[in-house]
């Protein structure tokens, strides 16, 4: 009986914990919820739009479908580094957003929601901060990835 | 089967598409002279400096380089490019609209796009091009999207 509640806990805290996929971006180490990301592949040659929508200035062909992307690095001020650079398609709310980042491979993470503390910095939209090693670490809202700065272009 | 017939055109690394039907004629370099306007069988048109309306690196000045002729009814421009590529015939439901992430005035500037000869090609709105006013009540995106999808589905896709 004490076994099957304990298991009954685990099974509920190991529901509670967030999954997270961490990338990093230009050495910057970031944090997605894996529901959030679609994949994770090589980067590929981008094909520019012309656009006035800020970092949404090129697109990606993949196969017969082409997905617009979002320029991150440019965002947060930073250049990616390393080779071969990888492509993270965000499952944006407007639909898959393709990310360049970081050679460096992403890992898979399990934080605790309660260990989870509100990032004070707007500088991107965010679900918050986490520790992560020794390191403070921004979950980005990849699903609504843009609409802070369109707000902010907008306003 | 419903087709849409374009001639697709290049400037820089960018491929568009104008619709077909409006296009009057194709001018090389040495047809036309420098003046504000070509004057083709009685019709003026307005030299249009697309890549400069679009931002976009041409070189303006290779052996490809043409002007393509083009009325939308109301106005008749001139807009060279650096080469034309050729005319395409695709199928309507093909060409689909620019994706939503994309929020800002490129929005009024294209149609939608397609994919060509492996190619991404963006198709122009010819009335903006032309500077012609758009008439058009400014619409939430959400709203326009959904307007998007009824004509979408009632057309049979965005040309």
């Amino acid at each position: 009986m004490l076994r099957a509640a304990r298991g009954q806990q685990h099974t509920l805290n190991a529901k509670r914990l967030w999954n997270v996929v961490v990338f990093s971006v230009g050495g910057m180490k970031l944090a997605a919820r894996t529901e959030d990301v679609e994949g994770v592949s090589s980067w590929t040659e981008t094909i520019p739009v012309p656009s006035r929508t800020p970092f949404v200035q090129a697109m990606l062909k993949r196969d017969n479908h082409v997905m617009p992307v979002y320029d991150l690095a440019a965002r947060l001020n930073r250049a990616v580094q390393g080779a071969p650079l990888l492509c993270l398609v965000a499952r944006h709310l407007e639909g898959p957003m393709a990310i360049c980042i970081d050679a460096a491979v992403p890992s898979l993470e399990a934080v605790n929601p309660a260990a989870i503390r509100p990032n004070n910095s707007e500088d991107i939209e965010s679900l918050g901060l986490v520790t992560i090693g020794a390191q403070d670490v921004v979950i980005v809202a990849l699903q609504r990835l843009g609409r802070l700065r369109q707000d902010t272009v907008s306003s | 089967m419903e087709v849409a017939s374009f001639l697709v055109i290049r400037l820089g690394v960018n491929y568009f598409a104008l619709s077909a039907a409006g296009v009057r004629g194709v001018l090389t370099q040495e047809e036309v002279s420098h003046d504000e306007a070509v004057t083709v069988s009685g019709t003026s048109y307005q030299l249009v400096d697309l890549s400069q309306r679009l931002s976009v690196v041409a070189n303006l000045s290779g052996p490809e380089r043409r002007t393509v002729l083009y009325s939308t009814g109301r106005s008749h421009g001139a807009i060279g490019v650096e080469q034309v590529v050729g005319l395409m015939e695709i199928e309507r439901k093909d060409c689909v609209p620019l994706p939503p992430q994309f929020q800002s005035d490129e929005r009024d500037w294209f149609r939608g796009m397609l994919l060509y000869q492996d190619q991404l090609v963006l198709i122009l709105n010819l009335a903006w091009v032309m500077g012609e006013p758009s008439g058009i009540v400014s619409t939430p995106i959400r709203q326009a999207e959904q307007l998007v999808k009824i004509t979408s589905a009632m057309m049979g896709g965005v040309c």
